[in-house]
């Protein structure tokens, strides 16, 4: 029996590219073909979470919608109700002695 | 209603627009760099191209997050839900063909 010569084979393998309409790479070097062959993956990933409109973003995309944003509004009055109570925040030191960072390191 | 969404989902929208936006140059440096049939400069050239590229560029920089509470751990990936936000939907009948076994 004797062996097929590895040039025969070669010329076969080089044949057989042709028909099949693949890439002849004998030494399985690698030519980054897999980079550009991949699918685009950003489209599908832009999507991923679901576009929801804030009540204070459909008010700027819509000025004439009036709706009532009552989350916000009990927000503001939290905020008010702590101001009388004399909890709100304090001042912008206007100098380094004002500042309370100073004085609590004393 | 906009749901409770923290700073990490934020990110996580941010990287995602930058794989949208960079995904063509990118894969265009990976050919080259990946090439070895191409000269080991050129190579070189493209694979410090690569590097430029800001960090919320790379798709690996992009996770699924829970899209109602956020939450990074624990994700039905078919469902974009965080354990227990799938468990209350799906007591809730929102999650359609999701049933609680029973034998």
């Amino acid at each position: 029996m004797s062996a097929v010569a590895p040039s025969r084979l070669a010329l076969l393998t080089r044949l057989r590219c042709s028909i099949f309409q693949t890439a002849y790479n004998p030494t399985s070097i690698r030519t980054g073909a897999k980079y550009l062959r991949a699918r685009l993956r950003g489209p599908s990933m832009v999507n991923y979470y679901p576009v929801q409109l804030s009540i204070s973003e459909a008010r700027k995309m819509f000025p004439k919608f009036d709706a009532i944003d009552f989350q916000e509004q009990e927000r503001v009055e939290d905020v008010e109700a702590r101001k009388a109570r004399g909890k709100g925040t304090p001042r912008k030191a206007r100098s380094k002695d004002e500042s309370r960072r100073t004085k609590r390191r004393r | 209603m906009r749901p409770n969404f923290n700073v990490r989902v934020l990110r996580d929208q941010k990287a995602r627009t930058g794989v949208l936006n960079n995904e063509i140059a990118r894969r265009a440096y990976l050919y080259v760099a990946r090439n070895q049939s191409l000269p080991a400069q050129v190579r070189y050239q493209a694979q410090l191209q690569l590097n430029t590229f800001d960090k919320y560029t790379r798709p690996t920089t992009v996770k699924n997050r829970c899209t109602e509470t956020g939450r990074g751990r624990g994700i039905m990936s078919e469902f974009g839900l965080c354990r227990y936000q799938f468990r209350l939907k799906a007591k809730a009948g929102e999650l359609p063909g999701v049933k609680k076994a029973s034998w």
